[in-house]
Order: structure tokens, then sequence, then C-alpha cells
């Protein structure tokens, strides 16, 4: 599936457009993308961080790409996440990028990571369930 | 119901507008039920969160931004001389599909607190579907302590 497709069916749904994230690389096992800085993002309006729940929700986004790019009307079911969250995300771009790391029948496991200035040093780091069937 | 200090009351009603930018003030949320056992919140419907064309649909990561959020607030309510909060890791189960128009509403509270840590649990429905929990999450938060509360940081608009 070329990005050009995949980046049509994302911008069609109304959370990834709130999100405003972009898929930049992708392959049968793995997704990559990146966000643009809204002040809608914040959750520590003091320090202009990232809400946590607005990283755990890109990446998210991002591994349901992974496992489903060419989805049709929405996005691979997710069953559930967890996410540890190593620094704060400050103003700027965020980047995220998803490892299926097992695709069976029914069920998929997804790692991610996010990271802004490196990714060898992450913001967060999660890994997500999702349900194929 | 444990009863609140009016200070301590005031002080959340302002910590809350005082985020005159961010999700939190997108998310619209309304505090309901506020006490040291925990804490009850409401989020209007959104059509900007959901992942569907027809708009009926919630994104799982709206609600798993509800649960941090409201996190947040039960510890800052349960926990006496909270400078900081950070949120350390998260999981959330979705139980359902957030299949509705209905207001969300959500209910958290830190069911236990060190000198450095704080653990929390929540719980997410529609707006008169309490049978029907959507999803659930626990999280756990670094705290750090110190005269500078997170209240008076914001309101000054500075780090603490």
């Amino acid at each position: 599936m070329n990005l050009q497709d995949v980046n049509a069916n994302v911008s069609r749904v109304p959370f990834f457009r709130f999100l405003d994230f972009e898929v930049q690389s992708l392959d049968d096992l793995h997704a990559e993308a990146e966000m643009t800085f809204d002040s809608r993002h914040i959750g520590n309006p003091v320090m202009e961080y990232y809400h946590g729940g607005i990283i755990a929700s890109f990446m998210e986004a991002t591994a349901a790409i992974a496992v489903h790019p060419g989805f049709g009307e929405v996005p691979a079911k997710p069953i559930n996440l967890t996410v540890d969250y190593l620094r704060p995300a400050v103003k700027g771009p965020l980047y995220a990028r998803a490892n299926v790391t097992r695709k069976g029948r029914r069920i998929a496991s997804v790692s991610v990571i996010a990271w802004q200035t490196a990714r060898e040093k992450p913001v967060a780091e999660g890994l997500y369930h999702f349900l194929l069937v | 119901m444990p009863e609140i200090k009016q200070k301590k009351m005031e002080q959340i009603a302002q910590l809350w507008n005082a985020r005159g930018k961010g999700l939190i003030t997108h998310m619209a949320l309304q505090i309901e039920e506020v006490s040291t056992e925990g804490v009850r919140v409401r989020m209007p419907f959104n059509p900007d969160f959901c992942v569907d064309r027809d708009q009926t649909l919630l994104h799982g990561g709206i609600l798993t931004a509800l649960l941090d959020s409201v996190f947040g607030l039960a510890n800052f309510v349960a926990i006496e001389g909270v400078s900081t909060m950070a949120t350390l890791d998260l999981r959330v189960d979705y139980l359902r599909p957030a299949h509705s128009r209905a207001d969300v509403i959500v209910r958290a509270h830190c069911y236990r607190q060190t000198r450095h840590i704080a653990f929390d649990a929540g719980s997410i429905c529609f707006d008169g579907h309490d049978d029907a929990e959507i999803a659930r999450g626990t999280a756990t938060f670094a705290l750090t302590r110190g005269d500078t509360s997170l209240f008076e940081a914001m309101t000054q608009g500075k780090p603490s």
C-alpha cells in the first residue's frame, strides 16, 4: 500500500485529523509517523508539554496503521495498551515507530516508541494489542 | 463522602480554569463530584474524537487521555502537599466499542499513595449506562512534594 493512499485514509478519520499526523514510512511489519504540535495537544500549559493521553493516542494510531494500513471504515480494533512515559514531550514535532511483533489470525501485538530529538531518547514506549476479526 | 476543605475546592476550580489552553479545555471536562475517595468527571460528546465517518464511535486514545487527566485530578484531591506529578505508566483495557453520542462519565481514585508514587484506578462508561463499562485503566504517577504546589506554579505561570 502506498503512502499517499494511507495518508488519504488517515485524513478521513476525525480523531486522526485532531492529532494531525502523517505516515512517513510503511512496510509489512512497521509504520512510522510524524505528528505536528498544536496547542490542543498540551497537557501541562505552564511547560507546554504534550498531554500523556495525546502521546498514547498517537502511538495507538501508528500501531493501528502498522497492523492494518488499508483499513476501510475504521482503524484496527484496539484491545488494550500499556505505556511507559520516559521523558516529557516538549513543543515541537513528535515521531512514532510501530513494530508488529506478532500478527496472528485473530490478535496482533505491536510495540511502539515515540521520540523527538533522537530515537535513542524515547519519550514513551508502549505495547498495544489489536483484534483482527 | 469525606469533606474537602473549601480552600482546596477553590484551588481545584481555579486550577482547571487556569488551563485555558490544551487538551483538558478541548475535552470540556466538567467536574461532577470530588472527594478524597475519588472523583467523577463528565466529558460531553465531541465528534472530533470519533474514528468513523458517522461520528458515533470514539477513538480509544481519547478514553486513555481522559483517564490520564482524571487521575491527575484524583491525585490532586487525595494527596496533600504535592508539587508536581508525572505519569510513569498507564494501562488501559478497552472493554467495549465506545459507540454512542452520549456524554462520557469517568470515575477515578488514587488507591494508594507513598512519598514518591501514587497508584490510581479508573473506569469509563456512557452517561446512563453504568452497567456497560467501556474502558478501565490503572496508572502510576511519580510525585514531587514541596512548598510550591502545582496550583501555585500554574497560576504564577512558571515551572516549579
